[in-house]
């Protein structure tokens, strides 16, 4: 296997090469990835927004912003520049310090995952060991915020939104743990790029959906509930709790919860991409299409052609999840919080769990398949 | 044993039947995305008002006998009818006749029960103000009329759903001459001139 083009290995090379220590052409390069990462996660949440506004639009026959910028685009952009420049109101009887740490313990797990979001073989910021579990642990830590949120804004309604928020986080973590367990398991491994790698060889027939049917589904509708997005929407159900923890808020702060909610679909898309959909792996093997026109694997054009397109897939692959996303947004009704818990314990729970024993059985009796 | 096997066939069923409930959904509305915007793009496309309209009254000084029907039909007795009676010509003298259109609700009961027809609704429905007061017409500004809709080189006039030819359901881009579906006015009082009834 070809590992294709190493930027931080040729940017490294050519610093040292003019003449700089090798540690601080490290220290040098170690800013640069994070910092198009967070712009791109930020750009990826404006595309988002947009998208959500022109899909919601369609599926009602209207039009949607339609004057801000070519088709609108610019909407997002004017969105968040309001809300920057909105007063910064605490209510009086709120505490300040929770009330403003709530967004940001909202936010900042969330962008600290994309530090293993792979977009090709090297396009990543680190190949962590433990990849995936990461992203579960750091997903957890956002009920915390919101419950803080919550709590600190002493309005009724932000806390139960802020109750439900956790309550619904921690119903749906274990199903979604569960069933990332399985793809790890047949991975034997919980880095991205191992489980993008073992899904890749045979194009769109080896990608985890055709081996984890039910783990897929199990995994998009605990995304959903994780994401607080209808039909799972009820923290922030404006019907019954005006805005849930969102009530008190408003600026900057609200800014911050808004594009937390937005960046957390993002990220879950793309990682529903890298688990169940091969990731950055083209529908059909790109070195069995280079082979039968016979241009060597470490041709300089196809290995920028392989890394574009594999950036591309994972984009594509990830705002189709945000479309189903917002489809379904329109389609289904809220569910009640019982309903909720209902469906997270007794419905997909025991099936996630059936799910891992049934991957475990088909691991040892058919190791060939199942990644042995 | 078998019960329990029985119940989670059942279940399953459901959990099945569930899903292809929610699929039907999505293919509805996905299929809504490919339908065209209904929407009229408001200071720039504005819809024709129909003839039956019951927008801003229209209100004609010379005409009035200051009767006061209009006052008296009135839900709410709103129109303010100023008038002194004349000794010599012995006839009332109209002064002063306004009505609120903050308070309005446009029955149009005035406009139907007025002797003289100096009342009369107009197509004019754009009434926003910033001071409530502004909309206590006097009978200066109820003389006025609207401009039209059609007329306004700013505005691209758009029909109404019943005023579009069979089968059409977009205003947008349609012939001048289109005509709409059914007879109109005119055409009936021809076709019932001809057969003989009256």
């Amino acid at each position: 296997m070809n590992p294709g083009i190493d930027l931080q290995e040729t940017f490294i090379q050519s610093l040292v090469e003019l003449g700089l220590p090798a540690d601080l052409a490290k220290a040098i390069w170690m800013p640069l990835p994070m910092l198009l990462m967070i712009i791109g996660a930020t750009v990826g949440v404006l595309v988002t927004v947009w998208l959500e506004r022109k899909i919601s639009a369609a599926a009602q026959q209207r039009i949607g912003p339609e004057f801000i910028g070519p088709l609108g685009v610019l909407a997002p952009v004017a969105d968040g520049l309001k809300l920057v420049f909105k007063e910064d109101v605490v209510p009086a009887k709120a505490d300040a310090l929770l009330f403003t740490l709530g967004p940001v313990i909202v936010v900042i797990p969330v962008f600290l995952s994309y530090l293993i979001v792979p977009f090709g073989q090297n396009l990543v910021i680190t190949d962590l060991g433990m990849g995936v579990f990461i992203w579960i642990t750091l997903s957890s830590i956002a009920p915390i915020g919101l419950l803080m949120a919550g709590y600190a804004s002493n309005n009724k309604y932000s806390l139960l939104g802020g109750l439900r928020a956790a309550a619904q986080s921690i119903s749906y973590e274990i199903p979604l743990a569960l069933s990332v367990l399985a793809i790890a398991m047949m991975s034997n491994s919980l880095s991205t790029i191992d489980i993008v790698q073992q899904q890749s060889g045979y194009g769109i027939l080896g990608w985890n959906i055709w081996r984890q049917p039910v783990g897929f589904i199990i995994f998009w509708i605990a995304i959903l509930a994780e994401c607080e997005r209808l039909p799972f929407d009820l923290p922030e159900a404006e019907e019954e709790l005006v805005a849930g923890y969102q009530t008190e808020y408003a600026g900057m702060k609200f800014g911050l919860f808004y594009l937390g909610s937005y960046v957390n679909l993002v990220l879950s898309s793309l990682l529903f991409a890298v688990l169940y959909l091969g990731g950055w792996d083209f529908p059909v093997p790109i070195n069995l299409l280079a082979g039968w026109v016979g241009i060597s694997e470490t041709n300089t054009i196809l290995q920028v052609v392989t890394a574009a397109l594999g950036i591309t897939m994972t984009l594509l692959k990830a705002y189709f999840l945000v479309f189903l996303a917002v489809l379904m947004r329109w389609t289904v009704p809220r569910v009640r919080i019982d309903q909720l818990l209902d469906l997270g314990w007794k419905f997909l729970l025991p099936i996630s769990l059936v799910n891992l024993l049934l991957t475990a059985a088909l691991k040892i009796s058919f190791p060939l398949a199942f990644g042995g | 044993m078998l019960k329990f096997l029985k119940q989670v066939g059942d279940y399953t069923k459901e959990t099945v039947q569930a899903a292809r409930y929610i699929g039907q959904g999505l293919s509805v509305t996905f299929d809504h995305m490919r339908r065209r915007p209904v929407t009229v793009q408001y200071p720039y496309e504005k819809l024709i008002p129909s003839e039956r309209f019951r927008g801003r009254i229209h209100f004609e000084f010379d005409k009035c006998i200051s009767c006061e029907v209009c006052v008296r039909v009135c839900p709410i007795n709103l129109p303010v009818v100023d008038w002194e009676f004349n000794k010599e010509t012995k006839k009332k003298k109209l002064k002063h006749y306004s009505i609120d259109f903050g308070v309005c609700i446009f029955c149009g009961n005035c406009v139907e029960y007025c002797p003289t027809n100096c009342l009369s609704m107009t197509e004019e429905y754009e009434l926003a103000t910033y001071d409530r007061h502004e909309l206590n017409y006097d009978n200066v500004a109820l003389g006025r009329l609207p401009y039209k809709v059609t007329d306004d080189p700013m505005v691209t006039p758009l029909r109404e759903l019943a005023y579009l030819p069979k089968g059409v359901t977009d205003p947008h881009d349609l012939p001048a001459d289109a005509q709409r579906v059914g007879l109109r006015p005119e055409q009936i009082l021809e076709q019932m001139e001809k057969n003989g009834d009256s």
